[in-house]
């Protein structure tokens, strides 16, 4: 069995791989933080002028900004399947693989890793919302709160990417499945409009979403400051990324068989 | 204490293809072991059986006494792998890939650095040590991670075809470095590879591999010795007859006019087989007597069925097969 020494600190290194790799070239973060930054700028404005289409009085671009914040999250995460598929095609993953490293910590720390490309996305979309002047809450504890959030989002969904990657195996099939199941989560939650304008269908649909639990998190803290729903946002959100993070661990080994 | 006990190791993937077949062998403590074979013949499968990469069908594999299968992360730690592809990682410094790997061999951090500067000055790479590994020549990222063993000091280092796609130079450089890991280090060495001279040079002992058994194995010495006898290399000019009679000989390789004949005394053959052939109106160009090497005996058993009765058109096309799968 592997020490818990042995186990954080092999998660931290494979963080630290990914995060070296960023420090050499970070162009990939900066091109992924132009999409939120076109829904707000695009998208937000637009249908700014549109009144009551956010609840609670609020501006729509206020209402958009954590629910685009939470999509790109997404899209960070979800493709991580595609990258451990490529580690293991130029034999990568076989070295990660034969080191005394425990499966686990290869999951957590790319993981991780996803949750540190997610803070970045975070940051440049509080600083477009501060430059174009969408009021959100910036106290720290909520900042704090919606980055924890961020992370574990990101976590979640890059175990779940490396889960289906270790059943689908190529990067194309990836590519595919990444579209399928970004989509329809994205249009089938709360990220752009309120639940209460949904079809009824829809919100049974949106009930199950994780992406709806994740957006409704995020404008807790940075929109209404009413965290009675919190707990149980969390809750779902640390179930899930507990389940998928186990999953991928114990299915990992099947890309490279 | 022997290295590996590998015990009727089987792997049978799903749809039933058996990669392995109840392959036996040992490799001692110390020594130089290689597994040769044509592609498809189990090498692979085998190493990631050892390596708890992959589990066994059936059948078990120690390595210093400790078995794979059940204490897979206490195996790794004594283990280094170096897989067919390059695997280091391009988008991170030389310096970078062997601290990463150290720190995921648990290598203590009092002596990662040092251990770290030792093995780049070791193989040459200090100058380079900064750059990003994707703008090294396939030489270095080979010495590069033949490097992490030396920061690692696994007690059994893995090389799967570790010359594969490497100039003369470099493969030269790698193989001095291998030795030497091996001398100065004590490392344990298990290495695949389909170069018969490399094979030759590097190995104390090794095995052949076959359709997912091991055909033959011991050292590179005691199997040429093992072939017996002479190899005639006749050059011909016009069609072969089918085969020549069991009496003469029997074919290890046809290639493009190039027969080569495992005979038992080379020099009264050289006359009987020039009769024959030219008797079935193939003309004789040439006639060479050579001592059997080690491609003759990878010839020999890495194919089933060449046998005595082998003919002309099946080890042509035996060899075809070997060299295509070699690339």
């Amino acid at each position: 069995m592997t020490s818990p020494q042995h186990l954080v600190s092999s998660v931290l290194t494979i963080a630290e791989m990914e995060a070296r790799k960023l420090r050499h070239d970070s162009t990939e973060l900066w091109m992924r933080a132009v999409q939120p930054a076109l829904w707000l700028l695009i998208f937000g404005e637009v249908f700014n002028g549109i009144r009551g289409l956010a609840p609670g009085g609020f501006s729509y671009i206020q209402f958009i900004a954590p629910g685009v914040l939470a999509q790109s999250v997404l899209f960070v995460s979800i493709f991580y399947g595609i990258t451990i598929v490529w580690e293991r095609d130029v034999g990568l993953l076989t070295k990660l693989l034969s080191t005394p490293s425990p499966r686990i910590a290869v999951v957590v720390g790319k993981a991780l890793a996803a949750g540190v490309r997610g803070v970045f996305q975070g940051v440049m979309i509080f600083a477009l919302a501060l430059i174009i002047g969408v009021n959100l809450r910036f106290d720290p504890f909520d900042v704090a709160g919606v980055f924890i959030v961020v992370v574990l989002f990101a976590m979640c969904f890059a175990s779940l990417s490396m889960t289906l990657a270790s059943f689908l195996k190529t990067r194309d099939r990836m590519m595919g499945i990444g579209q399928a199941i970004t989509i329809p989560l994205f249009f089938g939650s709360n990220a752009i409009y309120p639940v209460s304008l949904m079809p009824a269908w829809l919100q049974v649909i949106s009930a199950y979403n994780p992406l709806s639990y994740v957006v409704d998190a995020m404008r807790a803290m940075l929109l209404t400051g009413d965290y009675s729903s919190l707990p149980l946002d969390i809750f779902a959100l640390v179930l899930s990324t507990a389940i998928f993070i186990g999953a991928a661990s114990m299915v990992l080994k099947r890309l490279i068989e | 204490m022997r290295a590996i006990e590998a015990r009727s190791l089987t792997k049978v993937y799903p749809g039933g293809t058996k990669a392995v077949d109840d392959v036996s062998f040992d490799v001692e403590e110390g020594e130089i072991f290689g597994l040769l074979g044509p592609n498809g013949a189990g090498k692979t499968t085998t190493i990631k059986m050892i390596t708890t990469l992959a589990r066994p069908s059936s059948g078990s594999a120690t390595v210093f006494g400790v078995d794979a299968s059940r204490s897979p992360e206490q195996v790794r730690q004594m283990l280094g792998f170096v897989p067919q592809t390059i695997s280091v990682d391009g988008d991170l410094t030389g310096y970078e890939n062997l601290l990463i790997f150290a720190k995921l061999f648990f290598v203590e951090r009092g002596q990662r650095k040092a251990r770290i500067s030792e093995a780049l000055e070791y193989f040459g790479l200090t100058e380079r040590a900064n750059d990003l590994v994707k703008h090294y020549s396939g030489g270095m990222m080979r010495r590069l991670e033949i490097a992490q063993a030396l920061v690692n000091r696994p007690r059994l280092l893995f090389l799967d075809e570790p010359s594969i796609g490497l100039d003369p130079y470099s493969r030269m450089q790698v193989i001095k470095q291998i030795k030497e890991l091996n001398q100065n280090f004590g490392t344990t060495i298990f290495v695949t590879t389909h170069d018969m001279n490399e094979a030759d040079e590097l190995c104390d002992r090794l095995a052949i591999m076959n359709l997912g058994k091991i055909a033959v194995s011991g050292s590179p010495t005691e199997l040429k010795k093992s072939m017996g006898g002479d190899v005639l290399t006749v050059t011909v000019s016009g069609g072969l007859p089918d085969s020549i009679p069991k009496e003469l000989g029997s074919t290890i390789s046809s290639e493009e006019g190039v027969v080569k004949i495992l005979t038992e005394d080379g020099e009264r053959a050289i006359p009987r087989i020039t009769d024959y052939l030219e008797g079935k109106g193939t003309l004789v160009e040439s006639v060479s007597l050579s001592r059997p090497t080690l491609d003759d005996v990878f010839m020999k058993y890495a194919k089933a069925g060449i046998t005595q009765e082998t003919s002309f058109r099946e080890a042509r096309s035996a060899r075809r097969s070997i060299v295509r799968h070699g690339r």
